[in-house]
């Protein structure tokens, strides 16, 4: 799937950061022109939201966890080996409250990148430390779609 | 206006080079293992998987490197018969993770492995609000996630272990393309057979090899006098062969030491090779080896 810009004819690039989709259902996505700074967002239902995310593949690029093993079991079973789950990517200086990696684990695989990639942007911008669900809420408000 | 090959890329995603840069990593990990099997049965309750776990022994003991996948994501059992311990860690690596050794060496994945009880069932984290849609997604995912990520180094042969039913099958042809074959079960009961003949035209109809079709608890073998008696009142397997056109590799007789977990930890053919049971799975093991020595003369 590809986007165009129609007045620039030029075609419009992902937006890596700046988004936080509806948990469980929607794959938000938004491109921009890089020509005349035009951006559109992509919103899909649930269904659409499977579809894509039986690719195996992340918006975006990919991410560290297309370089881990087991890293869509390890980050999507509901129950899993404590060795596993440790194996999941680092989340360098930030620490996660539990709430916040539950709810970061239902953003769809495709999107969780960069929806992961927003959420630390975002504590970066601000100096916290401790992610929680409030946080991920604020996160919301400002880019969620 | 531009066409969609005017423009280069997807606009940053690389979706396409991500799939291809998966396929590239499933084939370095399953290019050093020569031959990939998959046993299947249509019906559960066959005794698939103790089959599969005796037949990678008779392999095993044939000087071949062998390894199972439990494809049976739901309905784990490889790792419980050839004596894995469920407390056994994961080690995990950048390389990837290392699978448990069985019985005789046997190099094991199981998805039961990943779970942290023994009676852990595998659920992700959608929980009740997971649609049909995005389970099957899941395991799809998790299938090919467990052949590329297990270290599995080179083998002779790696023996997958599918769920009941046919509905793996495509997965397991899309990941493996160049798959040796199929070896179905069937029970000599009727419908057993009924639901094996299927399994077995869905295969054909997607262009995978069946190796040949395996009768198992054929018969009841007297542990005490050694005579043969029938189990089941059916119709002769043979004739579904014959109908399908796919050789029989052997009947295998019932033997309830098959089933049980024995103190030594070790599998029915380790201990029982010289038994009638243990006799006829060296047969349908031969008939395997001439099958993949003919496909690969």
């Amino acid at each position: 799937m590809k986007f165009l810009c129609i007045p620039c004819d030029e075609q419009m690039v992902t937006q890596a950061d700046g988004i936080m989709p509806k948990e469980k259902e929607s794959i938000a996505l938004k491109f921009k022109c890089n020509k005349c700074g035009h951006s559109i967002a992509m919103l899909t239902n649930k269904f659409e939201t499977e579809f894509v995310n039986k690719l195996g593949v992340e918006a975006g690029g990919p991410s560290e966890m297309a370089n881990t093993p087991f890293a869509m079991m390890g980050s999507t079973l509901a129950q899993g080996k404590e060795e596993l789950k440790k194996a999941a990517p680092a989340e360098g200086d930030f620490e996660w409250t539990q709430e916040a990696k539950d709810r970061i684990q239902k953003v769809p695989f495709f999107v969780r990148g960069m929806a992961k990639k927003t959420v630390l942007s975002f504590a970066k911008e601000r100096g916290i430390k401790v992610i929680d669900g409030a946080l991920m809420d604020e996160v919301r408000d400002k880019v969620g779609m | 206006m531009k066409t969609y090959d005017d423009l280069a890329g997807d606009g940053g995603s690389n979706v396409i080079e991500q799939v291809v840069s998966q396929r590239e990593k499933l084939r370095k990990r399953l290019d050093p293992i020569k031959y990939k099997i998959s046993v299947m049965s249509g019906k559960g309750g066959v005794g698939k998987s103790s089959v599969t776990a005796n037949m990678a022994a008779c392999l095993a003991s044939l000087g071949h490197k062998v390894g199972i996948l439990d494809a049976d994501l739901n309905g784990p059992s490889i790792g419980k018969l050839l004596n894995v311990p469920h407390s056994e860690k994961l080690q995990i690596s950048p390389e990837g993770v290392q699978p448990a050794i069985g019985a005789l060496g046997i190099k094991v994945m199981s998805m039961d492995m990943l779970l942290p009880n023994p009676d852990s069932p595998v659920m992700w984290n959608e929980g009740k609000d997971a649609t049909a849609v995005w389970i099957s997604m899941m395991e799809s995912q998790a299938l090919r996630e467990l052949l590329t990520d297990t270290i599995w180094g080179e083998l002779d042969y790696l023996l997958i272990d599918m769920p009941p039913g046919s509905d793996r099958i495509d997965n397991v042809r899309d990941l493996i393309p160049e798959l040796a074959g199929v070896v179905e079960i069937t029970i000599p009961s009727q419908i057993s057979q009924h639901i094996v003949s299927k399994s077995i035209t869905k295969s054909s109809q997607l262009g995978v090899s069946i190796i040949g079709l395996v009768e198992n608890m054929a018969t009841y073998v007297c542990p005490h006098c050694n005579e043969e008696g029938k189990l089941f009142e059916g119709e002769d397997v043979e004739k579904l062969s014959k109908d399908k056109k796919i050789p029989l590799l052997g009947s295998i007789p019932f033997d309830t030491r098959v089933s049980r977990q024995s103190g030594s930890g070790k599998l029915f053919f380790e201990e029982h090779s010289d038994s009638v049971t243990g006799q006829a799975i060296r047969q349908v093991v031969d008939n395997i080896l001439k099958f993949i020595q003919n496909k690969s003369n």
